[in-house]
């Protein structure tokens, strides 16, 4: 009988080796760590700018804790579980230890040590740039250079999972790579490519000027360059979220996969589309042409197609579980799904935030709607929504997943883990709905704080008073998402079941060669990078005028 | 079996992903740079090819710019450049302490003024150089201080800058113990109003390059100069930043803030007149 390849090859008796559970768990607990003192530091900030608070008397300290909450929150905590995550998949999937621990850790160190290095500016406010750069607007360089040391050690990771990928495949050839390393593979690509943009434009811009060697910065590339890195961004952290849906929630919940074929679509999809689509963060820039504005309004109309795709194959893989359960009717099946499993709820709400999430997302990207809400409170809301909502939960649920494996421990408490997932929903919904309305209603994000005294801003009050309740929920369950973690490692010692991802409906034995490598999709992703953004960059470069004087933050005390 | 061939025409993949890709590509670029712009009459006055350009983000003129913009007036001819933030040595300190005997008669003899004429003791060398070149160039008016800068060289302005930039001045704290009430519009401004809260460059939160510290300054001083900021009577401020602020303020305000800088740094504060 021919050996099915669909389910994940295991280690010896099915387990990671002793090891490389340690460097997963490195990753992930600094990631949750770090996510844990980042919220709060947003939560200081939904309140001090709300009416439950008198304005904060130091703008300085506002915009100090948003530039921690970013930078925390989109660079650190992500690049961590994504790192993590696929080290855990290299070997879970690939059924053989990590080959090049030891750069492993060494990748895990630099990331620590940029983590630290960026954060002492920060706390000591000489960085409150946001962590979004934003030039002209200057801090010290060891923020910038602590930045450069986490994307320095996650371009290990892609460098590390390359390599995997290759030696499985040159041993076996001809065999489907596994979904979940397919995807985890696409991420790393995408994610070393993407971060080419901020690379560049702190390597070549921001350094220069921030270690005082120039004092005016072209300020237009900067923005075109961290444009490249600031879209696609969102889907290197969405890619762990969207690998858990497609081998891990179909098992989870006792179902089987609509098709594998679908998934590995979706993560070429995100290869091509992802990238060349930044220039809709500039549409109100003038540097930027309208006729690039519009081309990357199309492509990234086509960036949710692979997101429509998922969200398809997942549900059919749910009505799958549900009819496996006795499910019955055009809807009735619903009722026979195992709602009390926390993978399920997870699921559930991770799509009702996306849906959420994702109409807003349209709205963002066409040119002309983008105009209403643009710089407004409603982008805040929109990619809470989608990153804190959609893709945090489902880290919440992978690290749930693995934590049995990764400690040895007792399957985590499903009642914990329901309350905290419920919690997350209310929470994130409470916070980022009203943030959708206040923003319709004209409220400019990154602002310490507002008259809400004055006619004009008095309609917004409860809804700024109403997101800051929200985050106090998100607080209390992410407290305890690490209380349910912290609490494991007290627990005894047992041997989990062998770990496996979810097997698909059918499986075959052979994928096409589109499918099963990525030569083709990095050569459109690149390709389409030089259409849509090779001009607008070589001409602000060749563009004098573009430069402007820098502003030093937190220059002179 | 015969390894599948990927990149080839034939292949079915590459044929729909790499077309499909292209098509798209020509779509986005025929709209946004050709029929998009074809319905925009002053996009395509100069023809196709100049709104092809536009669509591009190649920079140029809209036509002749318009006449008011031509003759602008200029707030200041003062260009900072770095070599205004290095510290100075002994020899400029020097040659400033003698510059400076003439200008004791108003502004101390270290610096902290007993006529209503502003404290220049510490004061940040790249507000003295602006002013002084200010006055020298005609873009501040003052008999006197016009008078006196006119005979000053570059090189004097720039030693009188080191020389009380040199000078000790008291230090400065937002957060008093001493229970006076920091005025709203220096702690958080006024947002509805446009301005920014003053400590937010003077110093306190912020000290942004070319704002003076204020603390202890001669209220009748601080108080002349807001009202001439409003009035537009003083206009070197960069970019009309002050006049923008001081416009925006009420008469009280004026007084309430000009007051409040008065009253000095905490320790001076008890000798300093309050409401």
């Amino acid at each position: 009988m021919p050996q099915s390849f669909w389910p994940a090859r295991l280690t010896e008796k099915g387990l990671l080796v002793q090891l490389a559970r340690r460097l997963v768990l490195a990753h992930f607990w600094v990631a949750f760590v770090a996510f844990a003192i980042a919220i709060l530091l947003g939560e200081w900030q939904m309140y001090v700018r709300s009416p439950l608070h008198a304005w904060v008397n130091n703008p300085e300290l506002y915009y100090r804790s948003v530039t921690a909450h970013g930078t925390v929150m989109g660079y650190v905590m992500p690049t961590l579980v994504a790192m993590g995550f696929g080290y855990a998949i290299c070997e879970l999937a690939l059924g053989r230890p990590l080959v090049g621990l030891r750069w492993a850790w060494a990748g895990f160190w630099i990331v620590l040590t940029g983590t630290v290095m960026a954060s002492v500016p920060v706390a000591l406010g000489r960085a409150s740039v946001l962590y979004t750069f934003y030039p002209p607007m200057l801090g010290s360089p060891f923020y910038y250079l602590g930045i450069v040391l986490v994307v320095v050690g996650s371009w290990i990771w892609v460098a590390l999972m390359s390599i995997n990928l290759r030696l499985w495949k040159k041993d076996n050839p001809g065999r489907p790579v596994p979904l979940a390393m397919f995807g985890n593979v696409a991420g790393a690509y995408l994610w070393a490519w993407t971060s080419v943009g901020a690379a560049l434009e702190i390597l070549l811009l921001i350094l220069p000027a921030a270690f005082g060697f120039k004092d005016t910065i072209n300020a237009g590339l900067a923005r075109v360059f961290f444009s490249w890195t600031l879209h696609a961004i969102v889907y290197f952290w969405l890619m762990p979220a969207y690998i858990a849906f497609y081998t891990i929630i179909p098992r989870a919940i006792g179902g089987r996969l609509y098709s594998d074929t679908m998934g590995r679509i979706a993560f070429a999809l995100f290869l091509v589309f992802s990238m060349p689509i930044g220039i809709h963060h500039l549409f109100a820039d003038p540097q930027v042409g309208s006729g690039f504005k519009f081309v990357h309004a199309v492509f990234t109309v086509m960036v949710s197609v692979p997101t429509l795709l998922t969200v398809f194959t997942i549900v059919a893989s749910v009505e799958i579980a549900a009819r496996l359960r006795g499910g019955k009717g055009l809807f009735g099946w619903v009722k026979a799904l195992p709602w009390s499993n926390p993978a399920m709820l997870a699921v559930t709400f991770a799509f009702i935030m996306l849906g959420f999430g994702g109409a807003g997302g349209l709205i963002n990207m066409s040119y002309q709607l983008n105009e209403t809400i643009h710089n407004t409170q409603w982008v805040t809301g929109h990619f809470h929504l989608i990153f804190g909502g959609a893709i945090v939960i489902m880290y919440f649920v992978l690290a749930y997943d693995l934590w049995p494996q990764l400690l040895r421990c007792e399957p985590l408490s499903a009642r914990l883990m329901r309350t905290q997932l419920w919690l997350w929903f209310i929470g994130m919904m409470v916070l980022t709905l009203p943030w959708h309305f206040v923003g319709l209603l004209g409220m400019p994000r990154r602002m310490a704080y507002f008259d809400y005294s004055h006619p004009a801003l008095q309609p917004q009050a409860w809804g700024v008073t109403m997101s800051a309740v929200g985050g106090l929920i998100l607080v209390i369950s992410a407290l305890l998402f690490v209380y349910i973690l912290a609490k494991a490692h007290r627990g005894a010692v047992v041997e989990p079941e062998a770990y496996r991802f979810s097997t698909a409906v059918h499986e075959s034995s052979h994928v096409p060669a589109a499918l099963n490598s990525f030569g083709l999709w990095l050569a459109l992703m690149i390709g389409l990078t030089v259409v849509n953004y090779g001009f607008p960059i070589v001409q602000l470069a060749l563009t004098p005028a573009a430069s402007v004087p820098v502003i030093p933050m937190g220059a002179k005390r | 079996m015969k390894p599948e061939r990927l990149y080839s025409w034939r292949n079915a993949w590459f044929r729909w992903s790499v077309g499909g890709v292209f098509v798209m590509a020509i779509f986005g670029i025929a709209v946004g740079f050709a029929w998009l712009p074809s319905v925009q009459k002053d996009y395509m006055a100069e023809g196709l090819w100049a709104s092809i350009c536009r669509a591009a983000g190649v920079p140029t003129a809209w036509g002749p710019p318009p006449a008011s913009r031509r003759s602008v007036t200029v707030s200041t001819r003062v260009v900072a450049d770095p070599s205004l933030l290095k510290k100075a040595g002994a020899q400029e300190v020097g040659r400033g302490a003698t510059l400076a005997l003439q200008c004791t008669m108003c502004h101390g003899a270290r610096g902290l003024s007993q006529a209503d004429a502003p404290n220049l003791a510490g004061q940040y060398p790249e507000v003295i150089y602006k002013q002084l070149l200010d006055y020298k160039h005609g873009q501040r008016h003052s008999p006197v201080m016009q008078a006196l800068a006119g005979v000053l060289s570059e090189r004097d302005i720039r030693d009188l800058a080191a020389y009380y930039a040199f000078l000790p001045r008291p230090t400065v704290s937002l957060v008093r113990s001493d229970g006076v009430r920091v005025p709203a519009l220096i702690r958080v401004g006024s947002p509805m109003r446009n301005i920014a809260p003053c400590a937010s460059c003077h110093g306190g939160i912020d000290q942004k390059p070319g704002s003076p510290w204020l603390e202890g300054m001669p209220p009748a001083y601080l108080q002349a100069q807001l009202q001439a900021f409003a009035g537009g009577g003083r206009r070197n401020d960069m970019h009309a930043q002050m006049r923008n602020v001081a416009r925006q303020m009420t008469p009280e305000e004026i007084t309430e803030v000009a007051r409040y800088y008065a009253s000095g740094p905490e320790d001076a504060a008890g000798s300093a007149a309050r409401p």
